[in-house]
């Protein structure tokens, strides 16, 4: 599992002809890198805790599960089916956190190098030709049943 | 192509959380034999060492994503029949296209549910939903 900013939050320092050219203080340039830098931290901190919480859950779904198996099974199993696939939440605030991360070091890319923010990285490209976005926006309803749409279409 | 729960599954997902809820859902549904990976190479590598009746994927992945597991899958002649099924966030048009092109069986969207799974499964092997 990828951390959330990674080694590309421990940076070195900007130089100061880096700074200058980018024409902010050596004071606000760094004040800004180190607040950018903590929410780094702050939201490989959410992706953990969500991490552990998911985790937790599971165990005490799982020992349900193994309870239900005796009796009053069907409904028991149903509710606690329930509570398992709501774990999923971790993935996806991961996914998002991960994208905020990103977000994040091109911004602390941009201010340390001076370039353009536009250009400091270009969109996650995973699985060559492939430009992934991520969860959606949209509910999740709509869009599996547009899928399922395009999955019944003969090409 | 007939449903057999004995059947070895292989659930490929860079999150513990997610292979757990899978293999939950897949016990069950009656199957008791899941293998998990942790990304494509690994699934790939698992593939060419035994036969497995289904294939669960997520899609982003390091280093090799479900998407180009799917497509390596689809190359080789002893396993390109092997029903797959993505599991993803990813819902963008085009990329549900491209999967479908490279050879998918069915698409699932994060967050989803055990009926979602199973009309899914059942659909590739002709059951009843």
């Amino acid at each position: 599992m990828n951390q959330v900013g990674g080694t590309k939050a421990k940076r070195k320092p900007p130089s100061a002809h880096r700074r200058a050219a980018h024409g902010g203080s050596d004071h606000s340039v760094t004040a800004e890198i180190t607040l950018l830098l903590n929410t780094l931290r702050e939201l490989a901190a959410i992706r953990s805790t969500a991490e552990d919480a998911a985790a937790r859950i599971l165990d005490s779904a799982e020992g349900l599960l193994a309870l239900a198996d005796k009796e009053e099974a069907e409904k028991a199993q149903e509710a606690i089916l329930a509570i398992m696939t709501a774990c999923g939440f971790h993935d996806l605030v991961g996914q998002r956190v991960t994208k905020i991360a990103e977000t994040l070091d091109c911004v602390i890319a941009s201010r340390l190098t001076g370039e353009e923010l536009a250009r400091a990285k270009t969109p996650a490209k995973i699985g060559s030709e492939i430009t992934l976005e991520g969860p959606s926006h949209n509910s999740v309803a709509q869009d599996q049943a547009r899928i399922d749409a395009l999955f019944r279409e003969k090409n | 192509m007939a449903l057999d729960p004995s059947m070895p599954v292989l659930v490929v997902d860079d999150y513990k959380t997610m292979i757990r809820i899978i293999r939950n859902l897949l016990k069950q549904l009656g199957f008791a034999n899941v293998d998990e990976a942790s990304d494509g190479t690994a699934a790939l590598s698992m593939m060419r060492e035994k036969d497995y009746g289904l294939v669960i994927s997520d899609w982003n992945m390091e280093p090799m994503t479900g998407y180009e597991l799917l497509r390596e899958v689809r190359a080789d002649d002893r396993l390109s029949r092997t029903p797959f099924i993505m599991v993803t966030a990813e819902s963008k048009t085009d990329n549900v296209i491209a999967a479908k092109k490279a050879g998918v069986n069915n698409y699932i969207v994060k967050p989803f549910n055990a009926a979602t799974l199973k009309s899914k499964i059942d659909a590739i092997f002709g059951e009843p939903s």
